[in-house]
């Protein structure tokens, strides 16, 4: 074998050199949607249901018999084919015996008063307080969910109270509450729970809003509309992908949620958690705002939300307050009329403007209103009707 | 010839240690960053290493015997491929993870058991597997050359790479031009290997120049495997105590610290809860001490009229970025120190009206002293009569789950012990306000009376922050979860149940599967392999056990820490040289290492109960480097014993490597958080004394037989 020279050595160790560099650039083209797992919806825990029923079973609603004692669940787009002993994606349905029974039905593991801006419903009787309820269980896996000791949860795993729905709409008039909000996990999974509370709630005067992912077939839908008041469901992206890789879900479902809850006259807003390096894509929300106003109009509030790092999504920053704010210039130039921003205190972005003639109708210092320029549901100083549910002038002190 | 080729294969050898110890200890920090950086993921990984170390050693007596001859040639092109692995090892770690896991996600137990599994087979197997084979390569020429020696060499690389890992590479250099500079040597050293053997042609060349270029492309790689898409690098600074990077995304600076990130330019909520909710509390704070800090807490801190505030961070690398990159800024009065909090507190002579603690959640042993009996006896020691005491741990939205309710609960056990009023209040942060004072919950109220206007707390506080709410969290109080302590870190152990519960997972799978390999290796192994498992067991847990007790009564002092290690390596040196010289005397030996062993850990058992915080810094040295010294000399004398042929050679390297793998595991994740470091010093004498009769047993019957032929 002949040797080799220095000059060819050099020569050899520059080519190899130079060969490398173009891997920088693959570095430079990373994309987070590529990273991972593309889909991380739930599955059905198999033989996982308990032995017997509890206090808290109820017969599920809307759900259909299969042959071999299987049941499929109807009230989400999960479709849960349940044989028996199997336990729904939510955590919270069962199959016992060949029947579909729901697991939450009068036990919520989560209890509090809250201000109705923490929902965050803006539009929605401002400083009213809502007495919010939630049990264990969500048909997402989203992995930045604040709520995820108890969404994450099967029902026997936590703590919960006894509040069977009478109870729920007593304790609410005793706190003095004006809406019950069923809310934190997912009310979705809890629905033969959250409609008979809410019927009952309707009958005693008491406003039922739903807080959201919207995850949820129509025709349990059309039901909880003829009961329900108000409602913020999160939309999370425009990209089906990002719903498969972050959430847990689809997208399809949620945006025939909306047109529903649109079509059935129900007051909603919608929330859009801006997460760092998948969400915050301009071309993105300009679709989502075209989407929206096309199938909803412009009158629906659209909250941007701050994106912290939490539960599993914890090392991505937080979103910058400029984006949130281009964000809101860009819904607010597509034709939204109320677009707002979350997690950022006292920001200009929580206070609400007059659509027509762009004067401050509600300032909002935290959850305190110190000024408030609605004379019912209309501007104080150009008369236009504002969108949403709001104190009756008499009630205007409250 | 003969001597010319042992010195070259001795010099790819200690080479090979400085780039192996080097390449190991990078390797853990980048997985440190890559993932949790808690005490189970620490261990996970030096057990992965040591475990698969111990594997290729197994290995290179299967493959040597039976399909590939032990060369010399063979042995240059092993070396070649360990020294280019290194830098591929440490991009493919930091790459592959956004390709297996999802970008921005933490991962649990498992994933990361697989991920750092898979990511070191290469190179661990490969670094276990050339120290036989040189061994192998060496006797092909010169069958008697003794294996003690080849060990001996081996442990004077370890050491010297471990120092000039620890004391050079790390304060100055970026973890690929350590790579590179960790194995030029072992690249020079595999030159003049091949000039012993063989005429250079041009496939060794050529192979040598790759290496050399992998090597260093890996520094044009450095930066650009670090960027993501949510923002611009803009500083990066792997220090002492970890990686510090920071990314801009529009206004907004974000601090990582080892890829978490824990200072944003942006986080008003958490700077005024830190601030506002100890400091509303007592009439006039005037002097303040912050143990960490928040991004923002100093313009928050301008709102009192103070006299002082001493600002203790350990890592002078993150108070300089964060000056640098206005997250905190330089307010009059400011002092800053950079020094462990803990030691900082036992040393000075100052009182404060306020202290406040802003640390992560004690995963590791090194936090873990600051949430402890002593620790919160400490604080009371340096608080005016009316001071208050804050800190913090990870929050809940609307449910208190068990594992952290218990957590909360042990806190709050140990905390009341000095603290007659103790308010805990829910949010992102659960904030401990501990005093001796009763402590107001109307905080927005007090700022009012104080005129401290704030953006966050008085607009959201009552709402978020209901009476009700407070009322509940503080209910759900166990008091009868046990408190933790310096000794017995009980909170870690629920760190670790909180950590599964997370994840969903159980380790109880890992541990079987374990417990069953564990048995049949043990029972497959002869005497003096164990005797040799359960000192490298002894050992590691030992090196765990000092560093652990050493950072309660010093503070986490790098140097300190650096020497510990380094003398933990230094004393098998001459422990093996020492060994060597007196191995003909017998079994007898390892029965009298063993006892000395066991002596040793029950003098430093017996000295840590009597004289605890007493004890001076070269107590830990000594102790160390004696046991590392019998560890040292236990080997060549197994060896002899033994018949220093090539297979026990490799048989006893894997004992040494695997009883070092279990000796880490068990003792970080199990012994101490479990039993708390007295009775984990106990549980390590225990296998020793079982090592001791198992030995003793031998020498029994020896002596039997020597008896009867009489």
């Amino acid at each position: 074998m002949e040797k080799i020279t220095r000059r060819q050595f050099l020569y050899c160790s520059a080519a190899f050199l130079s060969s490398t560099l173009p891997a920088q650039a693959f570095f430079a083209a990373k994309k987070n949607l590529q990273s991972g797992a593309a889909d991380i919806r739930g599955k059905v825990f198999k033989g996982d249901a308990p032995d017997s029923l509890w206090k808290w079973s109820h017969e599920g609603h809307l759900y259909k018999k299969l042959s071999d004692s299987k049941v499929v669940c109807g009230i989400c787009p999960n479709r849960c084919i349940l044989a028996e002993g199997d336990r729904s994606v939510c955590r919270s349905k069962v199959n016992i015996g060949g029947k579909l029974y729901s697991l939450t039905y009068g036990n919520p593991c989560a209890v509090n008063v809250d201000p109705i801006e923490k929902k965050p419903l803006y539009h929605f009787k401002p400083k009213s307080k809502a007495f919010s309820v939630a049990t264990a269980g969500c048909n997402f896996r989203c992995l930045n969910c604040q709520n995820y000791e108890i969404s994450q949860a099967k029902p026997h795993e936590v703590r919960q109270y006894e509040l069977f729905p009478q109870d729920v709409v007593n304790e609410t008039l005793r706190a003095g509450a004006e809406c019950i909000a069923y809310t934190y996990s997912e009310p979705i999974t809890f629905y033969e729970y959250m409609i008979d509370t809410a019927r009952l709630a309707r009958e005693n005067h008491i406003y039922n809003l739903l807080i959201s992912n919207g995850y949820i077939n129509r025709k349990p839908l059309l039901e909880l509309c003829k009961v329900l008041d108000g409602a913020n469901v999160n939309l999370k992206s425009l990209s089906d992908d990002i719903y498969r890789k972050l959430n847990g879900g689809r997208l399809q479902p949620v945006l025939n949620t909306f047109k529903t809850l649109h079509e059935q006259g129900v007051h909603f807003e919608m929330t859009n958690l801006v997460v760092p390096g998948y969400v915050d894509d301009d071309d993105m929300v300009k679709e989502m705002c075209q989407w929206i106003l096309t199938n909803l109009g412009p009158d629906y509030p659209l909250h941007f939300l701050r994106f912290f790092p939490r539960y599993k999504l914890n090392r991505i920053p937080p979103t910058p307050v400029s984006t949130l704010e281009r964000f809101r210039e860009m819904a607010i130039q597509e034709g939204i009329r109320y677009v707002y921003l979350g997690n950022v205190p006292n920001h200009e972005g929580n206070n609400t403007f007059c659509h027509n003639c762009k004067k401050l109708l509600i300032k909002r210092l935290g959850y305190f209103i110190p000024q408030n320029n609605l004379m019912g549901n209309r501007c104080k100083f150009c008369k236009t009707v504002i969108p949403g549910v709001w104190h009756d002038e008499s009630d205007k002190a409250v | 010839m003969k001597n010319k080729n042992d010195s070259a294969i001795s010099r790819v050898v200690f080479t090979t240690g400085i780039s192996s110890v080097v390449t190991q200890l990078l390797t853990i920090r980048e997985f440190l960053t890559q993932f949790q950086g808690n005490e189970i993921v620490i261990a996970l990984i030096l057990f992965n290493w040591l475990m698969l170390g111990g594997i290729g050693t197994l290995l290179a007596r299967l493959v040597s015997r039976n399909y590939w001859q032990a060369r010399a040639n063979r042995l240059v092109w092993l070396s070649l491929c360990l020294a280019c692995v290194p830098p591929l090892q440490i991009l493919t770690i930091r790459v592959l993870r956004d390709v297996f896991f999802i970008h921005g996600s933490s991962v649990g137990f498992y994933p990361t058991l697989a991920y750092t599994l898979f990511m070191i087979t290469p190179y661990s197997l490969l670094v276990g597997f050339v120290l036989p084979y040189s061994l192998f390569v060496l006797r092909s020429e010169n069958p008697s050359y003794p294996g003690a020696r080849i060990y001996i060499i081996d442990n004077l690389g370890d050491v010297s790479g471990g120092a000039l890992f620890s004391f050079i590479l790390v304060f100055v250099f970026t973890p690929m031009q350590a790579i590179l500079l960790a194995n030029l040597p072992l690249l020079a050293a595999c030159i003049l290997l091949f000039r012993v053997h063989r005429r250079p042609h041009a496939g060794f060349y050529v192979g040598t120049a790759l290496v050399l270029a992998v090597l260093i492309t890996g520094l044009f790689m450095e930066t650009p495997s670090l960027a993501t898409a949510e923002g611009k690098l803009v500083h990066y600074r792997d220090s002492l105590y970890g990686r510090i990077t920071i990314y801009q995304d529009q206004e907004q600076f974000t601090l990582f610290e080892d890829g978490t990130p824990v200072f944003s330019s942006q986080n008003l909520v958490m700077a005024e809860e830190t601030i506002h909710y100890p400091l509303s509390q007592p009439e006039k704070p005037r002097r303040i001490l912050l143990i960490s800090a928040e991004g923002g807490v100093m313009t928050e801190l301008e709102k009192y009229s103070f006299e002082r505030v001493d600002y203790v961070e350990l890592n002078p690398a993150v108070t300089a970025a964060l000056l640098r990159y206005g997250l905190i800024k330089k307010i009059p009065g400011l002092n800053i120190i950079h020094q462990d909090g803990r030691a900082f507190l036992s040393k000075t002579n100052n009182t404060y009206d306020a202290i406040i603690v802003n640390l992560p959640e004690p995963e590791t042993f090194q936090i873990n002293r600051f949430y402890t009996d002593q620790f919160f006896k400490l604080v009371k020691r340096h608080l005016s009569s009316k001071g208050i005491l804050s800190f913090s741990m990870q929050g809940f939205d609307n449910y208190l789950a068990d594992p952290q309710r218990l957590k909360l609960s042990s806190l709050y056990n140990t905390v009341t012990q000095y603290f007659e009023y103790v308010l805990l209040l829910p949010g992102q942060k659960i904030y401990f306000l501990c005093s001796a004072e009763p402590i107001n919950q109307d905080i927005p109220a007090l700022l009012t009376s104080k005129g401290i206007t704030t953006e966050y707390v008085q607009g959201y506080y009552y709402g978020n922050l209901t009476t009700e709410r407070i009322r509940r969290l503080n209910e759900l109080l166990d008091p009868t979860v046990p408190k933790n302590f310096d000794k017995t870190p009980h909170l870690m152990r629920l760190m670790f149940f909180q950590w599964f519960a997370k994840y969903s997972t159980s380790p109880h799978a890992f541990v079987i599967v374990l417990l069953v390999l564990c048995l049949i290796y043990l029972i497959r192994i002869s005497r003096e392999e164990f005797v040799l498992f359960s000192t490298g067991c002894m050992t590691m847990g030992s090196e765990i056990l000092v560093i652990f007790a050493f950072q309660i009564f010093f503070g986490y002092i790098y140097f300190q820490i650096g020497i510990i290690i380094t003398v933990f390596l230094a004393g098998l040196l001459p422990g093996a040289i020492f060994g060597n010289k007196l191995a003909d005397r017998g079994s007898h030996l390892l029965t009298f290492s063993d006892g000395l062993l066991i002596l040793l850990l029950g003098g430093f058992l017996i000295a840590l109960i009597l004289a605890a915080d007493h004890l001076p810094i070269i107590f830990f040295l000594l102790f160390g480097f004696v046991v590392s010294l019998i560890c040292g000399f236990q080997f060549p004398v197994a060896l002899r014993v033994r018949g220093d042929d090539n297979p026990a050679a490799t048989r006893f390297f894997s004992a040494d490597l695997i009883g070092a793998a279990a000796g880490t595991l068990f003792t970080s994740v199990f012994l101490i958080p479990y039993f708390g470091i007295l009775w984990a010093a106990v549980g390590l004498i225990g296998l020793k004394f079982l090592s001791l009769m198992i030995i003793g047993s031998v020498h029994g019957k020896n002596h039997a037989t020597t008896v009867s032929l009489l």
